[in-house]
């Protein structure tokens, strides 16, 4: 299947299958209606086979180029038929369960979260790690049953929904850094655990808090070997600056051409205007050259930081000028128009936050690209 | 050009540019057969030329001859080339009852040619008249970068004497391929201030370590190289895909990024930067007047901006 083909192919069914595809709420979308909305969409695009190209057959897909995934998440996106963020965990989380888990394991499990029937999270930060990922301490300890977790996660995005999480644990010393790091693939319905929400500033509960007391985890759910959790961890992140942010980017143009058709006419200052579509095509054009490494079967490494700094910098210099362009809107509309403009602009804060601060990409620009050394 | 060809043509050129500028760089083009290659695959020719001679610090007319490529005419250029005016890529010609009007800028080697090519708008379209260079007001420039060595060209003359020449394709199609140039040029030159503060940040020691170990510094240099690299996607992006408007995102890009690169370079290169002791303010010099040229990043950001208010939508860009 070539790219072509298979942009031709999927722009019919979505044109024909617009009114199932649909979300079914009216209104301003709470994150439940979103999730519902994201699971039906993956079911219909599953079934229709769109979802399995890009993906190896040995766990349920249908073989062909990564650029295949990078299409159908980017038109969905633009199409307003999901959000995103929360599509985008699966570009994040299946090549982990593929490279890393038993494929007996990953056969099962991944056509699971490709159709929608579960949802997964990704158990990283902790209140005590943020930047420092290496400094994590939730604690695995091996007993007769399997592993035991004991510890607690923090903004682990979508804890309440998921059905299963990719935790890492600490299994070495507690200065064992880096090196004693193990990650678990963990059944979120297990006795021992506590998800709380936490509410954020722009509304949604997106994240959680979610506390390990004894929670007993079989040795096969390991992924990878003991110890070698941190290059779980490393591997995962360039797929979260690749084609998670592609996906990001067609959504940000979405915007920005809604922000041109609904800013009253003389709000936009057309140098600001002229920026943030510069910003949104160097942006575009760099994650386009990174998808084609990804699919030429390139190892991604930290050069990807420099997409992570384009699509923060991008993301919020667009929804500054939304606040600009659509203050009255943005500061007392109380319509779902409004409600979704100021939660984006909210949303936007954290793109500097999330995924590595704006302040670790620099960091790992200055020390892997620029080889400027340690900075300690 | 395949691989290795590439190779073989960047090597030499990249000889030439280090060793030569000004007349001695464009004789030493002509003799690695810089034109036919400029003709024959312009992408190649021009990526690689400019972003050395930015790098590098050297100038030739080498920008002629991309033009005068664009628009159909004969090829090597004997004549010289009449550029838009600071800061613009409107044509430098304009016609007022019965004269041509010129205001633009030329490279150096105009002082030394008999006539000059002046692109002029027409109805609907672009004429070029080749005019005497005795009937032009040539300014030889010292200004902010005297070494770029241009000349500042203006003048009116009688349009009776003269005979327009169609050019085809247009005007803004020779006005993107220049546009890319230039943005190769300011990447070339922004990657080398980005080296020379690198190797400073490394070599300079302060608090009993190098300054490079300062995340202040560290940052600043991080951001040029993301500014760098965005210029640079978009550059390739718009040879992909020919359209004007890629070209002068990436000419605008490329502008703003070289000046951020000198921005926080300088402040890394402190005070040996802003002496003539070290080479960062000849390119520093640079970078501003060739953000200027064929249309600056803040008059091509503005520009589109108000291209994409009056349409109210994006075009669609840079397919997977």
């Amino acid at each position: 299947m070539e790219i072509d083909e298979f942009r031709r192919s999927l722009d019919d069914w979505l044109d024909q299958h617009e009114h199932v595809l649909a979300a079914d709420h009216a209104g301003t979308d709470t994150l439940d209606d979103q999730m519902a909305q994201l699971a039906k969409v993956k079911r219909l695009t599953y079934e229709a086979g769109f979802m399995r190209w890009g993906w190896p057959e040995r766990v349920g897909g249908l073989g062909g180029s990564t650029l295949l995934r990078a299409y159908l998440g980017e038109t969905l996106t633009s199409r307003g038929l999901v959000e995103p963020g929360i599509y985008s965990l699966t570009e994040v989380l299946a090549p982990t369960m593929i490279d890393y888990a038993s494929p007996e394991l990953a056969a099962t499990m991944v056509p699971r979260l490709l159709r929608g029937d579960e949802t997964w999270c990704q158990g990283f930060s902790e209140p005590g790690t943020g930047s420092n990922l290496a400094s994590l301490s939730c604690r695995a300890t091996r007993t007769g049953d399997g592993w035991s977790v004991t510890g607690q996660k923090v903004w682990t995005s979508l804890a309440q929904y998921a059905d299963r999480c990719v935790l890492l644990t600490r299994t070495g010393g507690a200065d064992s850094a880096h090196r004693g790091i193990t990650a678990l693939f963990i059944d979120m319905h297990s006795p021992g655990i506590v998800v709380r929400p936490i509410e954020t500033m722009h509304g949604a509960p997106e994240f959680s808090e979610v506390f390990f007391d004894g929670v007993v985890v079989p040795f096969d759910r390991t992924l990878g070997e003991e110890g070698q959790g941190w290059s779980v961890a490393m591997d995962l992140l360039p797929y979260e600056r690749s084609t998670a942010l592609w996906h990001r980017a067609a959504y940000l143009q979405e915007r920005l051409q809604g922000l041109l058709q609904a800013a009253p006419p003389g709000e936009l200052d057309p140098a600001d205007v002229g920026e943030v579509a510069q910003l949104l095509y160097a942006l575009r054009t760099r994650s386009r050259s990174t998808q084609r490494r990804l699919a030429a079967g390139e190892r991604l490494g930290p050069e990807t930081s420099i997409d992570k700094v384009l699509v923060a910098t991008a993301e919020q210099a667009l929804f500054d000028l939304v606040a600009d362009g659509l203050a009255a809107s943005v500061d007392l509309g109380d319509d779902p128009a409004s409600e979704r403009w100021r939660r984006e602009f909210l949303y936007s804060r954290a793109a500097t936050i999330y995924g590595g601060t704006a302040e670790i990409q620099r960091n790992i620009i200055a020390r892997r690209l620029l080889d400027l050394g340690t900075d300690r | 050009m395949d691989g290795e060809d590439r190779d073989v043509f960047a090597r030499s050129l990249r000889h030439a540019v280090e060793t030569h500028s000004g007349e001695p760089l464009d004789a030493a083009l002509l003799d690695l057969g810089w034109p036919d290659a400029l003709a024959e695959h312009t992408h190649e020719a021009v990526s690689i030329l400019f972003e050395l001679e930015g790098s590098a610090h050297a100038s030739s007319s080498a920008l002629d001859q991309v033009l005068a490529c664009s628009l159909g005419l004969e090829a090597p250029l004997s004549a010289g080339f009449v550029l838009p005016p600071l800061g613009r890529w409107c044509p430098p010609g304009e016609l007022d009852s019965g004269s041509l009007v010129i205001r633009g800028l030329g490279s150096a080697s105009l002082l030394a040619r008999e006539t000059a090519v002046v692109v002029t708008q027409a109805v609907n379209t672009e004429v070029a008249f080749l005019v005497p260079t005795p009937e032009l007001i040539l300014r030889p420039v010292r200004g902010m970068d005297p070494e770029l060595g241009l000349v500042e060209v203006s003048g009116t003359v009688a349009k009776g004497a003269l005979r327009p020449e169609v050019v085809s394709p247009s005007w803004p199609a020779a006005v993107a391929v220049a546009q890319l140039a230039m943005g190769h040029e300011l990447v070339g030159a922004a990657r080398t201030m980005l080296e020379l503060a690198r190797r400073h940040a490394l070599e300079r020691v302060q608090f009993g370590q190098p300054i490079s170990g300062f995340q202040a510094v560290r940052h600043r240099l991080a951001e040029t190289l993301v500014a760098i690299e965005s210029a640079d996607a978009v550059l390739s992006a718009a040879w992909e895909d020919g359209s004007p408007t890629s070209a002068s995102v990436a000419k605008a890009l490329a502008g703003r990024g070289a000046r951020t690169a000198a921005r926080h370079c300088q402040q890394v290169l402190a005070g040996i930067g802003f002496t003539t002791e070290h080479e960062f303010h000849l390119y520093a010099r640079r970078v501003l007047v060739l953000d200027e040229l064929f249309g600056s990043s803040r008059s091509l950001t503005r520009e589109l901006g108000a291209e994409l208010l009056a349409a109210r939508r994006l075009p669609p860009f840079a397919p997977l």
